[in-house]
């Protein structure tokens, strides 16, 4: 490739741009239409899954001993738990402790008073995080275990919203990863259709340039870098959209519901676009270089 | 030169386009391929454009067999042909200048060496004046000059020609001709299809006179023959 050819090659691309200016706008369009949704699509599924992400956080098991353990009982069981695998902490509650998140749960000092130091009926329990949600019977059977050995009382876990929260986590990806698919299939069958009809209109130009001796890459060159253009500038444009609307919406529903932030939060703007820009940038290139290459192939055949 | 070799090609529909023809052609031959419309004539010179494959025979050019020529080197013996097309093929958004240089641009030329063959054939061809133009602009007979100029641009050992005449009027026409045989003389083969029986008379060049697929008549120096004869 010589470098006189590489401009002819970048002077074509652009001036094909210029030239076919109705289809360059239709196929920018296609192309900032399919990526705009599809960075909808990804806001909602991302932060879904982030959502999920939080709600497991608070789910925990939570362990208790016999009333009659000792201190020393007390450290060999928490060390017993903490070499368990998949688990990354264990917080002891000592029985004066949990009356004392009783009291304020309840809210009814009276009717829990006089149950301190000797009267306590609460015994020594953990509070046992563990890294992930689908990990959580592993954990609980050998907690299990444990409690045969008689170093456990009781064993409460979330069992079934956990079921729920793994369940619904799973649809919403799965729902995601589809709808994704199909726009990416939708937009390159548009992206084809759109560049053929430009290809269509240059057709007796590769047709001379095939009897003047071009070989096929360099008449593929001007179309792949007008692929190229098509599908970067088509990127950036819901890009440039997307990302301050999605950050005012998130400060919006802030503002107007502030009860939400207590629930949960939304994935900064700067965190979901630090994926979705170089993907959509890539994605629009790759899209406008396909439709480009697929759509002059018949037309080199001569 | 050119050799082409018991050459038979049948359509996939099962129609003959030429049947068992073998011709031979020297560098520096002007040939006439004539013959009414179906002889095979188009066939022929698609067949020496590698536009399409024979079904049975060889085809030689510049001792290459073209047969089984790969793809990819298909575009390098284009180099070696000049063509010129009874539709001129001319790119209208191009100006007369751009057209010709760009058949210098795409077998990778130095810029240099466009700027400066490039208006030494369209002097030759007697459009400098017109450089400028776009094909809109011109008359046919100059935008079959600026395919002409296009077509030698390259310095092809071999130029052909499909009824390049076949859109112009008689004076214009044998403008062409004066053209075609200036370029002849310089050393170069042509061979051109055509049923312009005036021209083949006058020009007193070899006839290959074609009739249903086949070769009925080979003459070094002569005319277009009887009409009665293509029947």
């Amino acid at each position: 490739m010589k470098p006189s050819s590489i401009k002819y090659y970048f002077r074509e691309g652009f001036s094909g741009l210029l030239k076919n200016r109705l289809m360059t706008v239709a196929s920018m369009a296609t192309v900032a239409a399919c990526i705009l949704i599809m960075s909808f699509s990804y806001c909602m599924v991302s932060n879904l899954q982030y959502m999920l992400s939080q709600l497991e956080d608070d789910i925990g098991i939570a362990a208790f001993m016999p009333s009659s353990a000792t201190a020393e009982q007390v450290e060999t069981v928490k060390a017993k738990i903490e070499a368990i695998e998949h688990v990354t902490d264990v917080e002891y509650v000592s029985p004066d402790a949990a009356l004392e998140d009783l009291k304020q749960e309840l809210d009814a000092d009276d009717i829990l008073a006089g149950l301190e130091g000797e009267n306590n009926p609460l015994s020594n329990s953990f509070n046992i995080s563990i890294d992930d949600i689908n990990n959580q019977p592993p954990v609980l059977e050998s907690l299990n275990a444990m409690k045969t050995a008689g170093e456990l009382e009781n064993i409460k876990d979330a069992h079934s919203e956990t079921e729920v929260l793994v369940k619904v986590n799973t649809i919403i990806t799965v729902l995601g990863v589809l709808v994704i698919a199909i726009l990416v299939v939708i937009s390159v069958v548009i992206i084809v259709n759109t560049i053929k009809i430009s290809v269509f209109t240059r057709k007796t130009e590769i047709n001379i340039m095939k009897y003047v001796g071009a070989t096929d890459w360099f008449i593929r060159w001007p179309f792949i870098i007008e692929g190229v253009l098509i599908g970067l500038i088509g990127a950036l444009i819901p890009m440039l959209i997307a990302w301050p609307a999605y950050a005012q919406s998130v400060n919006m529903i802030y503002e107007y519901f502030p009860i939400i932030q207590n629930m949960v939060t939304f994935r900064q703007s700067g965190e979901i676009f630090a994926i979705l820009l170089p993907f959509s940038l890539v994605f629009g290139i790759l899209l406008g270089v396909a439709g480009s290459v697929t759509s002059i192939r018949k037309h080199l055949k001569v | 030169m050119i050799n082409i070799d018991h050459v038979s090609k049948v359509y996939p529909n099962g129609s003959a386009g030429v049947r068992d023809i073998s011709i031979h052609i020297e560098q520096g031959e002007f040939v006439f391929f004539v013959g009414s419309s179906g002889s095979g004539k188009s066939t022929l010179i698609k067949l020496l454009l590698k536009e399409l494959d024979p079904t049975e025979g060889i085809i030689t050019i510049n001792n290459v067999v073209t047969n089984d020529l790969p793809r990819e080197k298909i575009p390098y013996l284009r180099r070696s042909l000049g063509v010129v097309f009874q539709d001129f093929r001319l790119l209208p958004n191009k100006t007369v200048y751009e057209n010709v240089a760009f058949a210098m641009q795409v077998i990778e030329a130095p810029s240099k060496q466009i700027r400066r063959n490039v208006p030494a054939v369209l002097s030759l061809v007697g459009l400098t004046k017109k450089s400028r133009n776009y094909p809109s602009q011109l008359s046919g007979g100059e935008q079959q000059r600026t395919a002409l100029a296009r077509a030698i641009v390259n310095n092809p050992p071999i130029l052909i020609c499909d009824e390049p005449t076949g859109n112009l009027d008689p004076g214009t026409a044998w403008d062409i001709m004066d053209l075609l045989e200036d370029i002849n003389r310089r050393g170069t083969t042509i061979v051109m299809a055509t049923h312009a029986k005036d021209i083949v008379d006058m020009m007193q060049k070899r006839v290959v006179t074609l009739r249903r697929g086949q070769v009925i008549r080979d003459i070094q120096k002569g005319g277009y023959g009887d009409e009665a004869e293509f029947n």
